[in-house]
């Protein structure tokens, strides 16, 4: 090996050029990529989408499904395969439009991110954007205002081609006025309905037919398996929790967590704000405007509200008199929150500088920093203490009620009198029967219907069916499936023959007149009263039948057409004419116009973004994107 | 330092090929390190630009949406003039062929499309381009220079759809009923299934040409 090296040192120098050079360019990471996806769900053009990653999408998803659909679904339903295909293909569209943002440097300006927010309704109060109700939400979400701003940057930045698409799609004049008179045009139209209880007496059914129409279809007579259970569920509720929460513990609590229950000190401020730009010459100009307002007020301090609604340039305070509602350290320009904290309340301040030019304000309110009592909060306290208390039993009596079910498995006794629990048991059900309780859920309802629970009349294992519930189940009777004779199903069976030979008989009646009316006989079909039948007014008219009535060429009148029309039998339609409008009115060619062009812009936006993604290399490391829990 | 035969063969070697390769080795990183302060000097050139393409465009994207479409053109003309090469430049030729189109200055509307598709680096945003060109097209009863539009074809699967979808528009109008029948079809088959709208207004369009 050393004698190679030694002997072919050009070769080795070479060799270790080659390898040394790409880090020093990219850096050890593109190497790494020929590892493979090893931590990664997918990867959009070098771009990891990590399992991390991609769990936190899943939990968002599962949590925002929840609240949609109530509290107790089965998370099996919130988290299938196709659930996470669909969810990875969104995570996949999200990443090409970024990388898409970066690659052609778009960015949003910090005025148009102003703009954006000062116009979203929800932070509006009075239909004027509220400081106070803008940070109020947003700590609801547990986001900061520069968190959230730049969230939105981000999101608008990767929205903004795609919105540019959108926005600027039209639709041709001609082509709205056009779709807006076929979507009014007018046929007239009579019909014929050939049902098939018309036909039924002529339909003869066969003792033989009945045999052969039971014997084909054994299936459809099919009772299913039924099973009789006796369950238990042990959740914190049906613990009995030992012993209350004394003050003692509650007031330890309340010391350790001490620092949650102090709130900082916060002021209530108003201002007036004299804006200018980068400009010097604009600055001074603001700076001396600022200072006359300031002297304006310290003569006369009670005018600060009516001067903030004069001269104000702050448009999201100065309807309120200047006003900015209460807030604490962190939420303003460093300056502006140095000058308000370092004020005496209701002293008016000299002008302060900041980027957006100059404030003058005064502190209007000032509420210290406090704690909360522990009086005030006990209750909650214990309440919390003792949830704690039942979640920490639940904890440690879950593993050995599993167990125990597991190791005693003939009985649901040894459970009930460890845990104090009360058996319970059902009534008759089948797979697919529909229950309320705990055996709607489906892991456990699959459960009681395994072999081993059936046969041996062992104890289900131990089910999670909710958060923090676990149910055990054992079947106390068995019912196999059974087919039902035929002397019991007679009649039903006779009846469904005799439809089904009425339908078939009505649909031939149906053909024939069809073809003697397209021949130009039938004379003596009896016609509905004629109606008149438009796209956008259907009069009754199944969609398919709507559709062949209009395909008829109005050159070609009358024309006949035939629809099914499902257990109802069939129909003949006679189209006599076309009957208007030539034209639509302004008003349809108007929604026609704004119809379209929305249609148009969303399919536009669509192809741009599949576009992207097909010119995009991704790679899916399967395995991971199915990978539970981690 | 004393240094065996063997090491002392070793130097000499090395002295020898960096005599021969000395100053090669030394010009080519010089150009490695050329070419790299050449394209972080292009990239940060870009991203000013882009910087204040954003900023322009911003300004483009408020007229919009108070319908101000005199400003929507001259802004995009500034683009177009001096942000040639950024993104936003065919984007303010998009919103400006609508603004004028809806003004009724198909001409204009046509030139800003034509601009969009032959300079906008995108195949995605060339392809909407085209489109909106032979849409307005299309609107004037130029059906042959339409369809020649539409003939340089989608520029991949996505715009299949929306490419036969006008293609049998302009047919239509053309009284071509047959071939218009087969680029809705076309069109039917190829848009997403999960946008019905733009589905039931192309099988009403079809159902009116007749079953052929």
């Amino acid at each position: 090996m050393f004698d190679f090296v030694r002997k072919h040192k050009r070769l080795m120098q070479a060799i270790l050029a080659l390898v040394i050079l790409p880090f020093a360019f990219f850096g050890i990471e593109s190497y790494q990529r020929f590892v493979g996806l090893a931590n990664e769900v997918a990867e959009v053009d070098g771009s990891p989408i990590g399992i991390a990653e991609f769990n936190q999408a899943l939990e968002r998803q599962k949590e925002q499904l929840r609240a949609v659909l109530g509290g107790n679904v089965d998370s099996s339903v919130l988290d299938s395969p196709t659930m996470r295909q669909e969810l990875l293909d969104q995570l996949v569209t999200q990443r090409v439009l970024q990388l898409y943002a970066a690659k052609r440097n778009l960015g949003v300006s910090d005025e148009a991110l102003r703009e954006t927010i000062l116009a979203i309704p929800a932070f509006q109060e009075n239909g004027v954007f509220s400081k106070e109700r803008y940070e109020q939400l947003l700590r609801g979400q547990n986001l900061t205002p520069a968190m959230f701003e730049a969230l939105l940057r981000q999101d608008l930045t990767q929205q903004q081609v795609a919105a540019a698409i959108a926005e600027s799609a039209f639709v041709a004049r001609t082509a709205a006025r056009d779709f807006a008179a076929l979507r009014a045009e007018q046929r007239e139209v009579a019909e014929v309905v050939f049902p098939p209880a018309q036909f039924a007496a002529q339909v003869k059914v066969t003792p033989e037919a009945i045999e052969k129409f039971y014997a084909e279809n054994r299936r459809d007579f099919e009772v299913p398996e039924q099973v009789r259970v006796e369950y238990v569920v042990l959740s914190p509720e049906t613990l009995a929790v030992a012993g209350g929460v004394t003050p003692a513990e509650a007031k330890a609590w309340y010391e350790q967590h001490l620092p949650q229950y102090q709130q900082p000190e916060t002021r209530q401020a108003s201002h007036i704000l004299i804006a200018a730009g980068a400009d010097p010459k604009e600055r001074a100009a603001a700076r001396q405007k600022a200072e006359e307002v300031v002297r304006e007020l310290r003569a006369n301090p009670a005018k600060f509200a009516e001067l903030a609604k004069k001269l104000s340039q702050d448009p999201g305070s100065a309807a309120q008199g200047g006003d900015l509602g209460a807030f604490g350290r962190g939420a303003m320009v460093k300056p502006f929150e140095d000058a308000v904290f370092s004020l005496k309340p209701n002293q008016v301040s000299d002008p302060v500088e900041t980027e957006f030019g100059f404030h003058v304000i005064k502190v209007t309110a000032v509420r210290p920093e406090r704690t909360v009592p522990f009086e005030d909060v006990r209750p909650e306290i214990e309440r919390e203490l003792a949830k704690q208390r039942a979640g920490r039993q639940f904890a440690e009596a879950a593993e050995a009620f599993t167990n125990l079910a597991y190791e005693q498995p003939d009985s649901l006794k040894p459970l009930v009198d460890k845990f104090k629990l009360r058996a319970q048991t059902s009534g008759w059900i089948a797979r697919d029967s529909e229950t309320t309780g705990p055996l709607a859920n489906p892991k456990l309802r699959a459960a009681v219907f395994a072999a081993d629970a059936i046969k041996e009349r062992r104890n289900t294992d131990a089910v999670e069916i909710g958060p923090s519930t676990l149910a055990v189940a054992r079947v106390v009777e068995h019912r196999p499936a059974t087919v039902r004779p035929l002397e019991d199903v007679r009649t039903e069976v006779e009846a469904r023959l005799r439809q089904q030979e009425a339908l078939a008989a009505a649909q031939r009646a149906a053909n024939e007149r069809l073809d003697q009316l397209r021949a130009g006989g039938a004379a003596d079909t009896k016609w509905s009263a004629p109606r008149l039948v438009s796209r956008e007014n259907p009069a009754g008219l199944r969609p398919d039948a709507v559709r062949a009535v209009f395909q008829v060429d109005p050159a070609k009148l009358p024309a006949y057409v035939a629809t099914d029309l499902g257990p109802g039998g069939f129909a003949i339609y006679r189209v006599t004419r076309v009957a208007g409008p030539a034209a639509a009115d302004e008003a349809r060619v108007r929604a026609a116009e704004a119809g379209l062009a929305r249609q148009a812009a969303g399919t536009e936006y669509q192809a741009f973004v599949q576009g992207l993604k097909s010119r995009a290399k991704i790679e899916v490391n399967k395995e991971n994107l199915q990978r539970k829990g981690g | 330092m004393a240094y065996d035969l063997e090491e002392q063969e070793q130097l000499a070697s090395l002295k020898a090929w960096w005599n021969q390769y000395g100053n090669l080795v030394v010009l080519a990183l010089l150009a490695a390190a050329l070419a790299f302060a050449a394209f972080e000097g292009w990239r940060y050139w870009q991203r000013t630009q882009a910087a204040g393409a954003a900023a322009v465009y911003g300004e483009l994207q408020k007229a919009q949406r108070s319908g101000d479409g005199k400003k929507v053109r001259d802004l995009a003309g500034m683009l177009i003039d001096k942000y040639p090469r950024t993104v936003y430049a065919p984007l303010g030729a998009l919103a400006s062929a609508k603004a004028a189109f809806l003004a009724g200055d198909a001409k204009t509307a046509r030139v800003q499309l034509a601009w969009a598709a032959e300079n906008a680096k995108d195949p995605e945003i060339q392809a909407i381009a085209r489109i909106r060109l032979a849409t307005v097209l299309y609107d004037e009863k130029a059906y042959d220079e339409a369809l020649k539009v539409l003939d340089a074809g989608p520029p991949g699967e996505p715009f299949e759809g929306l490419f036969a979808a006008v293609r049998g528009d302009v047919l239509a109008a053309k009284g071509a009923k047959s071939e218009a029948r087969a680029a809705y079809t076309r069109a039917l088959d190829r848009l997403g299934r999960n946008d019905p709208a733009a589905r039931e207004a192309l099988q009403i369009k079809l159902d009116a040409l007749g079953a052929g």
